[in-house]
Protein backbone atom coordinates (compact mmCIF):
# COMPACT_ATOMS: atom_id res chain seq x y z
CA UNK A 1 0.00 0.00 0.00
CA UNK A 2 1.15 3.57 -0.80
CA UNK A 3 2.58 5.21 2.37
CA UNK A 4 0.29 7.99 2.18
CA UNK A 5 -3.06 5.98 2.51
CA UNK A 6 -1.08 4.07 5.50
CA UNK A 7 -0.48 7.58 6.98
CA UNK A 8 -4.43 7.75 6.69
CA UNK A 9 -4.87 4.41 8.39
CA UNK A 10 -3.09 5.01 10.94
CA UNK A 11 -3.90 8.61 11.09
CA UNK A 12 -8.01 7.53 11.94
CA UNK A 13 -6.64 4.51 13.99
CA UNK A 14 -4.49 6.89 16.84
CA UNK A 15 -7.45 9.81 15.97
CA UNK A 16 -5.57 12.53 14.60
CA UNK A 17 -8.14 14.94 14.37
CA UNK A 18 -5.91 17.94 13.05
CA UNK A 19 -3.57 16.11 10.79
CA UNK A 20 -6.83 14.96 8.46
CA UNK A 21 -7.11 17.67 6.40
CA UNK A 22 -3.24 17.60 5.19
CA UNK A 23 -2.68 14.20 5.11
CA UNK A 24 -6.10 14.33 3.06
CA UNK A 25 -4.90 16.82 0.25
CA UNK A 26 -1.29 15.65 0.26
CA UNK A 27 -3.17 12.42 -1.08
CA UNK A 28 -5.10 13.80 -3.72
CA UNK A 29 -1.91 15.88 -4.51
CA UNK A 30 -0.18 12.11 -5.14
CA UNK A 31 -2.88 11.58 -7.63
CA UNK A 32 -5.18 8.93 -5.66
CA UNK A 33 -9.09 9.38 -5.92
CA UNK A 34 -11.14 10.02 -3.36
CA UNK A 35 -12.57 6.81 -3.50
CA UNK A 36 -9.03 5.21 -3.29
CA UNK A 37 -9.13 7.28 -0.03
CA UNK A 38 -11.78 6.12 1.42
CA UNK A 39 -11.47 2.40 0.29
CA UNK A 40 -7.92 2.04 1.48
CA UNK A 41 -7.10 4.65 3.94
CA UNK A 42 -9.82 5.68 5.97
CA UNK A 43 -11.65 2.24 5.73
CA UNK A 44 -9.20 0.39 6.60
CA UNK A 45 -8.48 2.44 9.63
CA UNK A 46 -12.16 2.65 11.06
CA UNK A 47 -11.73 -1.21 10.56
CA UNK A 48 -9.04 -1.88 13.08
CA UNK A 49 -10.47 0.46 15.36
CA UNK A 50 -13.41 -1.41 15.66
CA UNK A 51 -11.73 -4.62 16.25
CA UNK A 52 -9.51 -3.07 19.24
CA UNK A 53 -12.42 -1.51 20.40
CA UNK A 54 -14.21 -4.96 21.39
CA UNK A 55 -11.22 -6.31 22.57
CA UNK A 56 -10.54 -3.62 24.86
CA UNK A 57 -7.87 -2.06 23.80
CA UNK A 58 -9.80 0.77 22.41
CA UNK A 59 -11.82 3.41 24.66
CA UNK A 60 -14.72 5.05 23.99
CA UNK A 61 -13.11 8.13 24.02
CA UNK A 62 -9.86 7.02 21.73
CA UNK A 63 -13.06 5.52 19.18
CA UNK A 64 -14.72 9.01 18.72
CA UNK A 65 -11.84 10.76 17.95
CA UNK A 66 -11.25 8.08 15.57
CA UNK A 67 -14.43 8.77 14.00
CA UNK A 68 -13.51 12.88 14.17
CA UNK A 69 -10.45 12.03 12.70
CA UNK A 70 -12.40 10.24 9.45
CA UNK A 71 -15.18 12.24 9.76
CA UNK A 72 -12.54 15.53 8.61
CA UNK A 73 -11.12 13.68 5.47
CA UNK A 74 -14.50 12.68 4.40
CA UNK A 75 -15.64 16.07 4.50
CA UNK A 76 -12.79 17.03 1.92
CA UNK A 77 -13.54 14.01 -0.34
CA UNK A 78 -16.93 13.86 -0.23
CA UNK A 79 -17.70 16.53 -3.17
CA UNK A 80 -15.62 14.31 -5.06
CA UNK A 81 -16.81 11.40 -4.91
CA UNK A 82 -19.80 13.00 -5.77
CA UNK A 83 -18.49 14.71 -8.74
CA UNK A 84 -16.26 11.43 -10.03
CA UNK A 85 -20.90 10.07 -10.40
CA UNK A 86 -19.78 6.60 -8.70
CA UNK A 87 -23.77 5.73 -8.22
CA UNK A 88 -24.89 4.89 -4.92
CA UNK A 89 -25.29 1.20 -3.74
CA UNK A 90 -28.04 1.92 -1.79
CA UNK A 91 -30.20 4.09 0.74
CA UNK A 92 -30.49 3.46 4.37
CA UNK A 93 -32.01 4.28 6.94
CA UNK A 94 -30.28 3.89 10.51
CA UNK A 95 -31.87 4.62 14.20
CA UNK A 96 -30.91 4.10 17.84
CA UNK A 97 -34.41 2.12 18.97
CA UNK A 98 -36.97 3.47 21.53
CA UNK A 99 -35.68 3.72 25.15
CA UNK A 100 -32.23 4.38 24.02
CA UNK A 101 -30.60 7.36 23.85
CA UNK A 102 -27.19 6.10 23.11
CA UNK A 103 -26.11 7.29 19.40
CA UNK A 104 -22.11 6.94 19.06
CA UNK A 105 -22.41 3.66 18.03
CA UNK A 106 -25.18 4.31 15.41
CA UNK A 107 -23.20 7.51 14.33
CA UNK A 108 -20.55 5.79 13.23
CA UNK A 109 -22.81 3.20 11.37
CA UNK A 110 -23.63 6.00 9.62
CA UNK A 111 -20.14 7.06 8.74
CA UNK A 112 -18.93 4.02 7.74
CA UNK A 113 -22.29 3.29 5.13
CA UNK A 114 -22.13 6.27 3.79
CA UNK A 115 -18.37 5.54 3.22
CA UNK A 116 -19.88 1.95 1.35
CA UNK A 117 -21.34 4.13 -0.52
CA UNK A 118 -24.98 4.10 0.87
CA UNK A 119 -27.14 7.33 0.92
CA UNK A 120 -27.72 7.38 4.61
CA UNK A 121 -31.04 8.66 6.54
CA UNK A 122 -30.35 9.18 10.07
CA UNK A 123 -33.67 9.38 11.57
CA UNK A 124 -32.06 9.87 15.33
CA UNK A 125 -32.64 8.15 18.89
CA UNK A 126 -34.90 6.83 21.28
CA UNK A 127 -37.10 5.85 17.51
CA UNK A 128 -40.73 4.21 17.94
CA UNK A 129 -41.12 1.35 16.04
CA UNK A 130 -44.25 3.25 14.77
CA UNK A 131 -41.49 6.19 13.10
CA UNK A 132 -39.24 3.33 11.57
CA UNK A 133 -42.29 2.12 9.97
CA UNK A 134 -43.14 5.81 9.27
CA UNK A 135 -39.59 6.31 8.10
CA UNK A 136 -38.77 2.66 5.87
CA UNK A 137 -42.76 4.46 4.14
CA UNK A 138 -41.44 7.95 3.30
CA UNK A 139 -37.39 7.15 2.42
CA UNK A 140 -37.83 3.54 0.65
CA UNK A 141 -34.44 2.56 2.12
CA UNK A 142 -33.10 -0.93 0.99
CA UNK A 143 -31.97 -1.12 4.40
CA UNK A 144 -33.17 -0.48 8.29
CA UNK A 145 -29.89 -0.40 10.28
CA UNK A 146 -31.16 -0.48 14.21
CA UNK A 147 -29.16 -0.13 17.22
CA UNK A 148 -29.33 -0.09 21.25
CA UNK A 149 -26.52 -0.19 23.79
CA UNK A 150 -28.75 -1.63 26.55
CA UNK A 151 -30.05 -5.53 27.35
CA UNK A 152 -33.35 -2.99 27.98
CA UNK A 153 -33.94 -1.58 24.91
CA UNK A 154 -32.98 -4.27 22.57
CA UNK A 155 -36.01 -5.94 22.81
CA UNK A 156 -37.57 -2.87 20.67
CA UNK A 157 -36.04 -4.09 18.20
CA UNK A 158 -38.34 -7.26 18.35
CA UNK A 159 -41.38 -4.81 18.22
CA UNK A 160 -40.15 -2.95 15.41
CA UNK A 161 -40.05 -5.89 13.46
CA UNK A 162 -43.49 -6.76 14.09
CA UNK A 163 -44.02 -3.42 13.34
CA UNK A 164 -43.12 -3.47 9.61
CA UNK A 165 -44.37 -6.99 9.13
CA UNK A 166 -47.99 -5.32 10.63
CA UNK A 167 -47.52 -2.66 8.20
CA UNK A 168 -46.97 -5.50 5.17
CA UNK A 169 -43.16 -3.94 4.43
CA UNK A 170 -41.25 -6.23 6.09
CA UNK A 171 -40.41 -7.88 2.93
CA UNK A 172 -39.30 -4.74 1.49
CA UNK A 173 -36.26 -3.81 3.37
CA UNK A 174 -33.33 -6.05 5.30
CA UNK A 175 -32.90 -4.94 8.94
CA UNK A 176 -29.96 -5.09 9.98
CA UNK A 177 -28.77 -4.57 13.75
CA UNK A 178 -26.28 -3.85 15.97
CA UNK A 179 -25.01 -2.82 19.72
CA UNK A 180 -23.32 -3.99 22.52
CA UNK A 181 -25.80 -6.28 24.25
CA UNK A 182 -27.09 -7.99 20.02
CA UNK A 183 -25.40 -10.97 19.33
CA UNK A 184 -25.96 -13.34 16.45
CA UNK A 185 -28.55 -15.64 18.36
CA UNK A 186 -30.57 -12.71 19.06
CA UNK A 187 -30.83 -11.90 15.91
CA UNK A 188 -32.00 -14.95 14.28
CA UNK A 189 -34.17 -15.02 17.42
CA UNK A 190 -35.86 -11.78 15.88
CA UNK A 191 -35.64 -12.30 12.50
CA UNK A 192 -33.35 -9.61 11.60
CA UNK A 193 -31.74 -10.17 8.15
CA UNK A 194 -28.03 -9.76 9.57
CA UNK A 195 -26.16 -8.70 12.90
CA UNK A 196 -22.50 -6.95 12.82
CA UNK A 197 -20.45 -6.50 16.22
CA UNK A 198 -18.77 -3.19 14.80
CA UNK A 199 -19.19 -0.45 12.48
CA UNK A 200 -16.80 -1.86 9.67
CA UNK A 201 -18.61 -4.68 9.40
CA UNK A 202 -21.80 -2.96 9.60
CA UNK A 203 -21.15 -1.35 6.32
CA UNK A 204 -20.13 -4.81 4.64
CA UNK A 205 -22.70 -6.28 6.07
CA UNK A 206 -25.43 -3.59 4.29
CA UNK A 207 -23.15 -4.22 1.18
CA UNK A 208 -23.36 -7.87 1.17
CA UNK A 209 -27.57 -7.04 0.83
CA UNK A 210 -27.37 -4.91 -2.06
CA UNK A 211 -24.75 -6.00 -4.55
CA UNK B 1 -22.00 -22.84 56.15
CA UNK B 2 -23.84 -24.81 52.66
CA UNK B 3 -26.51 -24.77 50.75
CA UNK B 4 -29.50 -26.72 51.42
CA UNK B 5 -28.71 -29.34 49.28
CA UNK B 6 -25.26 -29.13 50.75
CA UNK B 7 -23.28 -27.43 48.34
CA UNK B 8 -20.86 -25.14 49.97
CA UNK B 9 -21.53 -20.82 48.76
CA UNK B 10 -18.75 -19.39 46.85
CA UNK B 11 -19.98 -15.20 46.15
CA UNK B 12 -18.54 -13.46 43.14
CA UNK B 13 -19.23 -9.89 42.86
CA UNK B 14 -18.81 -6.95 41.57
CA UNK B 15 -17.45 -4.01 43.78
CA UNK B 16 -20.37 -2.07 43.87
CA UNK B 17 -22.33 -4.73 45.74
CA UNK B 18 -19.24 -4.65 48.55
CA UNK B 19 -20.87 -2.25 51.03
CA UNK B 20 -24.66 -4.05 50.95
CA UNK B 21 -23.14 -7.45 50.45
CA UNK B 22 -21.19 -7.40 53.44
CA UNK B 23 -23.60 -5.77 55.59
CA UNK B 24 -26.84 -8.59 54.98
CA UNK B 25 -24.50 -11.53 54.46
CA UNK B 26 -25.11 -14.06 57.54
CA UNK B 27 -21.62 -14.78 59.23
CA UNK B 28 -19.68 -17.74 57.59
CA UNK B 29 -22.52 -18.20 55.13
CA UNK B 30 -19.82 -18.19 52.37
CA UNK B 31 -17.03 -20.28 52.06
CA UNK B 32 -15.00 -17.62 49.84
CA UNK B 33 -15.79 -14.28 48.57
CA UNK B 34 -14.40 -12.60 45.87
CA UNK B 35 -15.24 -8.64 44.88
CA UNK B 36 -13.82 -7.98 41.22
CA UNK B 37 -13.27 -4.31 39.87
CA UNK B 38 -16.14 -2.00 38.88
CA UNK B 39 -14.95 -0.99 35.75
CA UNK B 40 -14.90 -3.94 34.54
CA UNK B 41 -18.12 -3.76 32.61
CA UNK B 42 -17.35 -1.18 30.52
CA UNK B 43 -15.24 -4.07 28.59
CA UNK B 44 -18.00 -6.68 28.62
CA UNK B 45 -15.63 -9.51 27.12
CA UNK B 46 -12.74 -8.71 29.66
CA UNK B 47 -15.76 -9.34 32.57
CA UNK B 48 -16.63 -12.35 31.04
CA UNK B 49 -13.15 -13.96 31.05
CA UNK B 50 -12.47 -12.65 34.55
CA UNK B 51 -15.72 -13.82 35.90
CA UNK B 52 -15.30 -17.17 34.54
CA UNK B 53 -12.13 -17.12 35.84
CA UNK B 54 -13.22 -17.35 38.89
CA UNK B 55 -15.49 -19.73 38.57
CA UNK B 56 -12.98 -22.00 37.20
CA UNK B 57 -10.68 -21.79 40.25
CA UNK B 58 -13.20 -22.59 42.59
CA UNK B 59 -12.05 -26.17 43.86
CA UNK B 60 -14.79 -27.83 44.63
CA UNK B 61 -18.02 -28.29 43.44
CA UNK B 62 -20.09 -25.60 44.90
CA UNK B 63 -22.94 -22.68 44.80
CA UNK B 64 -21.47 -20.33 43.43
CA UNK B 65 -23.62 -16.53 43.77
CA UNK B 66 -22.90 -14.25 41.54
CA UNK B 67 -23.93 -10.55 42.27
CA UNK B 68 -24.07 -9.60 38.93
CA UNK B 69 -26.42 -8.91 35.77
CA UNK B 70 -26.08 -9.57 32.10
CA UNK B 71 -23.83 -6.43 32.14
CA UNK B 72 -24.09 -5.93 28.35
CA UNK B 73 -23.32 -9.26 27.83
CA UNK B 74 -20.55 -9.57 29.98
CA UNK B 75 -22.04 -12.74 32.09
CA UNK B 76 -23.37 -14.72 28.57
CA UNK B 77 -22.40 -18.24 27.98
CA UNK B 78 -20.21 -18.23 31.81
CA UNK B 79 -20.27 -21.90 31.88
CA UNK B 80 -20.81 -23.85 35.07
CA UNK B 81 -18.46 -26.63 34.75
CA UNK B 82 -18.92 -28.46 38.28
CA UNK B 83 -20.78 -25.51 39.88
CA UNK B 84 -23.96 -24.71 40.19
CA UNK B 85 -24.79 -20.68 39.75
CA UNK B 86 -27.12 -18.48 40.76
CA UNK B 87 -27.52 -15.17 39.30
CA UNK B 88 -29.95 -12.15 39.51
CA UNK B 89 -32.33 -12.25 36.65
CA UNK B 90 -31.47 -8.70 35.76
CA UNK B 91 -29.75 -6.15 32.83
CA UNK B 92 -27.59 -4.43 35.12
CA UNK B 93 -26.54 -3.64 38.90
CA UNK B 94 -29.23 -0.55 38.69
CA UNK B 95 -32.56 -3.43 39.22
CA UNK B 96 -30.17 -4.87 41.66
CA UNK B 97 -29.54 -1.47 43.28
CA UNK B 98 -33.37 0.06 43.16
CA UNK B 99 -34.41 -3.66 44.83
CA UNK B 100 -36.24 -4.78 41.88
CA UNK B 101 -36.60 -5.29 38.26
CA UNK B 102 -39.65 -3.64 38.14
CA UNK B 103 -38.64 -0.73 39.73
CA UNK B 104 -35.94 -0.46 37.46
CA UNK B 105 -38.11 -0.58 34.33
CA UNK B 106 -40.37 2.34 36.04
CA UNK B 107 -37.66 4.26 36.48
CA UNK B 108 -35.83 3.53 32.93
CA UNK B 109 -39.30 4.10 30.98
CA UNK B 110 -40.03 7.81 32.63
CA UNK B 111 -36.38 9.26 31.90
CA UNK B 112 -34.63 6.72 29.84
CA UNK B 113 -31.67 9.23 29.81
CA UNK B 114 -31.06 8.57 33.28
CA UNK B 115 -26.87 8.37 34.73
CA UNK B 116 -26.87 6.27 37.70
CA UNK B 117 -24.43 7.09 40.91
CA UNK B 118 -24.08 4.69 44.15
CA UNK B 119 -21.42 5.08 46.56
CA UNK B 120 -20.08 2.46 45.01
CA UNK B 121 -19.21 4.08 41.62
CA UNK B 122 -18.34 7.26 43.36
CA UNK B 123 -16.24 5.63 45.24
CA UNK B 124 -14.36 4.53 42.07
CA UNK B 125 -14.11 7.40 40.81
CA UNK B 126 -16.11 5.95 37.76
CA UNK B 127 -18.30 9.22 37.31
CA UNK B 128 -18.53 11.91 34.12
CA UNK B 129 -16.97 14.60 36.43
CA UNK B 130 -13.53 12.25 37.05
CA UNK B 131 -14.06 11.28 33.62
CA UNK B 132 -13.73 15.04 32.02
CA UNK B 133 -10.54 15.54 34.80
CA UNK B 134 -8.93 12.46 33.02
CA UNK B 135 -9.66 13.07 29.81
CA UNK B 136 -8.27 16.51 30.09
CA UNK B 137 -4.93 15.72 31.27
CA UNK B 138 -5.28 13.05 28.12
CA UNK B 139 -6.53 15.01 25.26
CA UNK B 140 -6.17 19.17 26.80
CA UNK B 141 -10.14 20.59 27.36
CA UNK B 142 -11.29 21.16 24.26
CA UNK B 143 -10.72 17.96 22.82
CA UNK B 144 -12.25 16.69 26.31
CA UNK B 145 -14.74 18.56 26.42
CA UNK B 146 -16.21 17.35 22.91
CA UNK B 147 -15.62 13.75 24.10
CA UNK B 148 -17.90 14.44 26.90
CA UNK B 149 -20.40 16.22 24.71
CA UNK B 150 -20.55 13.34 22.26
CA UNK B 151 -21.03 10.50 25.44
CA UNK B 152 -23.24 12.65 27.74
CA UNK B 153 -25.36 14.91 26.11
CA UNK B 154 -28.47 12.74 25.60
CA UNK B 155 -28.93 12.16 28.88
CA UNK B 156 -31.14 14.68 31.39
CA UNK B 157 -30.82 13.46 34.37
CA UNK B 158 -28.57 12.50 37.19
CA UNK B 159 -29.92 9.96 39.52
CA UNK B 160 -28.03 9.36 43.16
CA UNK B 161 -28.76 6.41 44.44
CA UNK B 162 -28.20 5.56 48.74
CA UNK B 163 -29.04 2.45 50.71
CA UNK B 164 -29.68 4.43 54.02
CA UNK B 165 -29.20 7.94 55.44
CA UNK B 166 -25.77 7.89 56.37
CA UNK B 167 -24.71 7.26 53.21
CA UNK B 168 -26.91 9.85 51.48
CA UNK B 169 -25.17 12.63 53.62
CA UNK B 170 -21.90 11.02 53.37
CA UNK B 171 -22.07 11.07 49.36
CA UNK B 172 -23.96 14.21 48.36
CA UNK B 173 -21.57 16.41 48.63
CA UNK B 174 -19.67 14.49 45.85
CA UNK B 175 -22.65 13.69 44.05
CA UNK B 176 -23.46 17.51 44.10
CA UNK B 177 -20.17 18.30 42.88
CA UNK B 178 -20.64 15.77 39.30
CA UNK B 179 -24.24 17.07 38.81
CA UNK B 180 -23.00 20.62 39.29
CA UNK B 181 -20.77 19.57 36.43
CA UNK B 182 -23.33 17.96 34.29
CA UNK B 183 -25.10 21.30 34.41
CA UNK B 184 -23.57 21.92 30.92
CA UNK B 185 -25.91 19.38 29.85
CA UNK B 186 -29.08 20.57 31.36
CA UNK B 187 -29.45 17.69 33.62
CA UNK B 188 -31.25 17.63 36.70
CA UNK B 189 -30.05 16.11 39.86
CA UNK B 190 -32.46 13.35 41.69
CA UNK B 191 -31.95 11.44 45.10
CA UNK B 192 -33.29 8.42 44.63
CA UNK B 193 -33.40 5.65 48.41
CA UNK B 194 -32.10 2.32 47.13
CA UNK B 195 -33.67 -0.56 48.49
CA UNK B 196 -31.33 -3.86 49.85
CA UNK B 197 -34.24 -6.25 48.66
CA UNK B 198 -33.20 -7.80 45.71
CA UNK B 199 -29.77 -8.28 47.35
CA UNK B 200 -31.44 -10.15 50.40
CA UNK B 201 -33.41 -12.49 48.41
CA UNK B 202 -30.12 -13.55 46.65
CA UNK B 203 -29.05 -14.26 49.04
CA UNK B 204 -31.74 -15.85 50.87
CA UNK B 205 -31.87 -17.77 47.53
CA UNK B 206 -28.30 -18.69 47.90
CA UNK B 207 -29.10 -20.71 51.23
CA UNK B 208 -31.99 -22.20 50.22
CA UNK B 209 -32.22 -23.12 46.11
CA UNK B 210 -35.99 -23.92 46.57
CA UNK B 211 -36.79 -20.49 47.29
CA UNK B 212 -35.67 -19.40 43.78
CA UNK B 213 -38.47 -17.41 41.50
CA UNK B 214 -38.13 -15.95 38.20
CA UNK B 215 -35.73 -13.18 39.56
CA UNK B 216 -33.31 -15.74 39.71
CA UNK B 217 -31.14 -17.82 36.75
CA UNK B 218 -29.77 -20.80 38.20
CA UNK B 219 -27.46 -22.64 36.04
CA UNK B 220 -26.89 -26.57 37.30
CA UNK B 221 -23.39 -28.18 36.36
CA UNK B 222 -22.28 -28.38 32.93
CA UNK B 223 -24.64 -25.97 31.57
CA UNK B 224 -23.98 -22.47 30.96
CA UNK B 225 -25.58 -18.76 30.34
CA UNK B 226 -27.38 -17.57 27.65
CA UNK B 227 -28.87 -14.48 26.98
CA UNK B 228 -32.58 -16.45 27.26
CA UNK B 229 -32.52 -16.66 30.59
CA UNK B 230 -32.01 -13.07 31.22
CA UNK B 231 -34.76 -11.59 29.02
CA UNK B 232 -38.05 -10.66 30.02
Amino acid sequence: MSDILAELSTAVIEGNVDDMADLTEDALDEDFSAQDILDKGLMPGMDHVGVEFKAGNMFVPEVLRSARAMHNSMDLIRPLLAESGASMTGKMIIGTVKGDLHDIGKNLVGMMCEGAGFEVEDIGKNIEPEAFVEAVKKYEPNIIGMSALLTTTMRSMEHTIKALEEAGLRDKVKVIIGGAPVTQTFSDQIGADGYASNAASAAELAKSFVN
Amino acid sequence: MTTSNGLPIVVIACKVFQGLLEELMPEGMAEQITFLDYGLHSVPDKLNWTVQDAIDSIENPSLVMLAYGMCGNGLKDIKSGQHTLLIPRTDDCIAILLGSYKKYIAEFYATPGSYYLTKGWLESGSNPLVEYEELIEKYGEKSATWIMDQQYQNYERLVFVAHNAQDLEKYRPQAQEVAEYCKRWDFRYEEIRGSDIYIRRLIEVAMALDKKDDEFVVVPPGGKTTLDMFLR
